[in-house]
């Protein structure tokens, strides 16, 4: 048998696989392309995607803006940027429990230093002028040493 | 088969599917083993190529178009099947195979067998020459292929095939070697 064409195989394994394959019977079955519904598109997806990046954005600016990533301070921050708290409302009432209108910033003029109505006793003795004598610490023969009095001073002369 | 579908057109579809969905699922028996397997890949084959009706352009026919699209869902299917192979062989450690189905006994055969073993390129180059009866330039059409490369697969199918089924030779040997001392008795 001479083969004109080189892609040509043995006539009897081309009738055989002709009729081998020839009887297999395809299911009878209703074709899947009349039911199945559009392809999904990327495109139907972008609102969701949109959505997701917008909220991603948002949570990032409110945590850069409060430096907390907990929501509840997110919340309070814009609270407090929509409603700012009023002046009035400073927590300096004392017992009366009345707003000060007008108070004088009293202590803010405060020195540092009070200036007391009455200064305080120091608690170092004081050099006064006492009409006692003073007791000079000069050595004595007496061996009595004098019991030095409160407000003995010091030698005068030094 | 006349060529003249209207891109686009349903009725144009729902006769090509007539005509060319029993071919396509051959080809695809030749392909893959499993029959429920053929039929999933031939089905979505027709669903892929309606979605893309309107885009189809008559320069190849479309027959061919629809075979290019089975055959890569095919071997899309053989390559995950190996993996699905090898974890099925994971799941089962220890447990019998289960029996295989009467109902696929028909469609085994040694040729189809030896069919299935060829790397679906060349086992679908040499369903479309010799059973259905494409030329070169429809197969290289069908598999998106040059009609020089259809040629070597054409070749090389076909000596793949030849090696497989010697041991089952299609031409039935005799059963006594034929001894020229022996005379036939003349009535």
């Amino acid at each position: 048998m001479s083969k004109t064409d080189p892609d040509e195989i043995d006539p009897l394994l081309k009738a055989r696989l002709r009729a081998e394959l020839n009887a297999v019977r395809p299911p009878s079955s209703l074709p899947r392309y009349a039911t199945a519904g559009p392809p999904i598109r990327a495109w139907r997806l972008a609102p969701v995607a949109l959505a997701i990046a917008f909220t991603g954005i948002l949570a990032l600016t409110a945590f850069a803006a409060t430096g907390s990533p907990n929501p509840a301070v997110w919340t309070n921050r814009v609270e407090t940027v929509i409603n700012p708290p009023s002046p009035s409302s400073a927590p300096e009432s004392e017992s009366t429990g009345e707003p000060r209108i007008g108070s004088p910033a009293a202590p803010t003029h405060r020195p540092t230093a009070e200036p007391s109505e009455q200064p305080e006793p120091a608690n170092t003795p004081e050099p006064t002028e006492s009409t006692e004598p003073a007791q000079s610490p000069e050595p004595s023969d007496d061996h009595q040493s004098p019991s030095p009095s409160p407000s003995s001073p010091p030698s005068a002369d030094h | 088969m006349p060529d003249d579908f209207r891109p686009g057109s349903r009725e144009d579809f729902d006769r090509l599917y007539r005509v060319a969905y029993p071919r396509v699922y051959r080809t695809l028996t030749a392909l893959l083993s499993d029959p429920a397997a053929a039929e999933d890949c031939a089905q979505d084959a027709f669903v892929q190529a309606f979605h893309a009706w309107s885009r189809w352009r008559p320069e190849a026919p479309a027959e061919a178009w629809i075979h290019r699209i089975a055959v890569n869902r095919a071997i899309s299917y053989r390559r995950s099947a190996k993996l699905r192979s090898v974890g099925e062989v994971l799941r089962r450690l220890g447990r019998p195979a289960p029996a295989p189905d009467p109902a696929d006994h028909a469609l085994r055969s040694d040729l189809l067998d030896a069919l299935r073993a060829l790397p679906p390129k060349l086992a679908a180059a040499i369903v479309l020459r010799h059973v259905h009866g494409y030329n070169n330039r429809e197969i290289a059409a069908a598999l998106g292929v040059s009609e020089r490369t259809v040629g070597t697969r054409l070749r090389q199918a076909a000596e793949r095939l030849r090696h497989a089924l010697e041991p089952f030779s299609l031409e039935a040997p005799s059963a006594f070697q034929a001894d020229s001392s022996e005379f036939h008795v003349k009535d």
